[in-house]
């Protein structure tokens, strides 16, 4: 069913660009030794060569932890000029990949994947999607990408906690944004670094989701005691907006299609249906939407839909 | 250009007078490179004019190349003989043709898409004349969310032609039915796996009678999802599928489309 070899082929690579591709990355101190670097609320462009995530780096007493690592090499290395201005001298102790989608992992490069640490399912899915989701941003992103390679994270971690440099993390082994989805907490400080379960206002994306279990993460990430939430995509959040905000899309997003296909709404004609007003102010919600639909459709219609006996 | 082409015409005729006079393409408002080879080889015959009334809905980026959603609905246009839907760039660029004897001249169907190309569908009214409209799919991708192909699956043979549908109404003489069924449609154009796909498909009324017969080729995603709308009285009733494969594999059920409610 497939006539060409790869889903995401990468005819126009690396197309020159004579402009400086800086991506001016800047660390808001968001807690006590712990910065968040803020992307933009959009989508993958030429223009912001993929700076639409948050990562963020934490000071501890021996070192550096660092939560994510951005969506290309260029992003890479310029979060780890960015962490040695910050915090100068300091060895980069861990690194931890919230998931497995591109615009998280792609940085990874630039660091020692030796003390890349992620659940092994994360490690298992940058194996299997990494490299096609690098050549999807060659794509997108072109002179943004030159020299990004997929780099798998070298320890696979399953503990509840782990004491990196003198400081204690409780990991959480969560999905629905994708089918693995890992959550870190700084026990001192009480940041959560919650990754793509938690979006605030930005459209939340939904190409590897399944929306049920989603849902009950955010409900798990609703009872973790905190003082500060960093989404994957979005300002940092100190009232848990960001859950209540995520939750309500995703369930909105979850019955609306839901209904659609009840209907035996063709995919356009759910694209075409108006996204509620009160989702107006995330960001890119109507594209986000109509890629939902194309997400979404194929697996509810096997679930919706009965099977019909047929007569051969 | 246009006036050495009509000198061209002239001398024909004046030479051959069996010669039919030769079709003055109108220029394509999707300004696809095979646009001339698009109207001669599929939409042959008849004159052609580009018509909104001919709604292509597509979306302006195919988040996966293999499921491009398109729906067709030229219900604005009377006495519809016939819908066909070509993607120009695909190695095979006929899609499916649809003829709604019996139906509203809507169809919902996905495609496979090889690289940004414009999509044209043709559809012919009864005076013979070619409606079309069209979309521009760029397939530069976004999610690279390609899916597991049913070869992964050593039980895929098993599972050929099931079926789930969908079968309500849009209102007292309009149903809806939309169906989805286990087919890899295979291209034949990937190493060693010859072309194997669902290449026909009719819709008929209790009696026997034809509501709409559709010729389905490569390019159609695997596990066609296809949606219709039959034109039904207010009672309920039976619509009989049928439809077979390239290897002659034949699959038939019912679909009950309920009363009209208020009935
Ligand atoms: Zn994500």
């Amino acid at each position: 069913m497939q006539w060409f070899a790869a889903g995401c082929g990468c005819a126009l690579c690396g197309s020159a660009s004579a402009r400086l591709l800086d991506y001016d990355l800047m660390a808001v101190e968001v807690a006590s030794k712990s910065w968040a670097v803020l992307g933009r609320t959009e989508y993958f462009s030429m223009d912001n060569g993929g700076n639409i995530v948050n990562v963020a780096f934490v000071e501890v007493p021996d070192g550096v932890v660092v939560i994510d690592t951005g969506p290309s090499k260029r992003y890479g290395d310029a979060l780890r000029v960015l962490i040695e201005k910050t915090v100068p001298g300091k060895p980069i102790l861990r690194v931890y990949n919230t998931h497995h989608h591109p615009d998280h992992f792609l940085g990874n490069q630039s660091f020692d994947a030796s003390v890349i640490a992620a659940p092994q399912k994360v490690i298992d899915n940058i194996g299997l999607e990494g490299n096609g989701f690098a050549d999807n941003l060659y794509r997108l992103l072109g002179d943004w990408m030159r020299g990004t390679n997929a780099v798998a994270p070298g320890i696979a971690l399953q503990a509840d906690r782990e004491e990196i440099g003198g400081r204690a993390f409780s990991l959480y082994y969560l999905s629905g944004h994708t089918s693995s989805d890992f959550v870190i907490r700084d026990d001192e400080t009480g940041v959560l670094f919650a990754g793509d379960l938690a979006f605030l206002y930005r459209a939340p994306t939904t190409p590897h989701a399944d929306i049920v279990s989603w849902r009950e993460s955010l409900n798990v990430l609703s009872g973790i005691d905190k003082s500060l939430l960093i989404p994957g995509h979005g300002p940092s959040d100190d009232k848990d907006e960001s859950l209540q905000q995520t939750g309500d899309y995703i369930d909105w997003l979850y019955g609306s299609i839901s209904d659609s296909v009840k209907r035996g709404l063709t995919m356009n004609e759910a694209m075409a249906l108006p996204v509620p007003a009160r989702f107006e102010g995330l960001g890119v919600v109507r594209s986000e939407y109509e890629r939902s639909v194309v997400h979404l459709y194929p697996g509810l219609e096997d679930a919706l839909y009965p099977v019909i006996e047929v007569s051969q | 250009m246009k006036h050495w082409a009509r000198v061209a015409v002239v001398l024909c005729m004046a030479l051959v007078s069996t010669v039919s006079l030769a079709r003055e393409l109108p220029d394509d408002p999707f300004q696809s490179v095979m646009w001339e080879s698009m109207a001669e080889r599929f939409m042959p015959d008849g004159e052609i004019v580009f018509d909104e009334r001919v709604r292509v809905m597509a979306p302006l980026s195919a988040e996966n190349q293999f499921h491009v959603p398109v729906t067709v609905d030229a219900t604005a246009l009377e006495d519809v003989v016939e819908i066909v839907a070509v993607a120009d760039l695909n190695p095979i660029p006929l899609v499916m043709s649809l003829r709604p004897t019996e139906a509203l001249a809507f169809i919902g169907f996905r495609l496979k898409l090889q690289q940004t190309s414009p999509i044209h569908v043709g559809v012919r009214t009864g005076d013979g004349v070619w409606h079309v409209g069209g979309a521009v799919v760029d397939a530069a991708g976004g999610g690279c969310t390609a899916p597991a192909a049913a070869h992964g699956n050593s039980s895929w043979m098993q599972t050929l032609g099931e079926t789930r549908a969908y079968a309500g109404r849009d209102d007292d003489s309009t149903a809806r039915m939309t169906l989805r069924m286990r087919h890899p449609m295979d291209t034949g154009l990937a190493a060693g796996i010859p072309a194997f796909y669902l290449n026909e498909l009719a819709v008929r009324n209790d009696a026997g009678k034809i509501i709409a017969e559709l010729d389905l080729y490569e390019p159609v995603s695997e596990n066609p999802t296809l949606t219709l709308k039959p034109r039904v009285g207010p009672e309920q009733m039976i619509l009989h599928v049928s439809s077979r494969d390239t290897e002659g594999n034949t699959f038939s059920f019912p679909l009950d489309v309920p009363a009209a409610t208020g009935l």
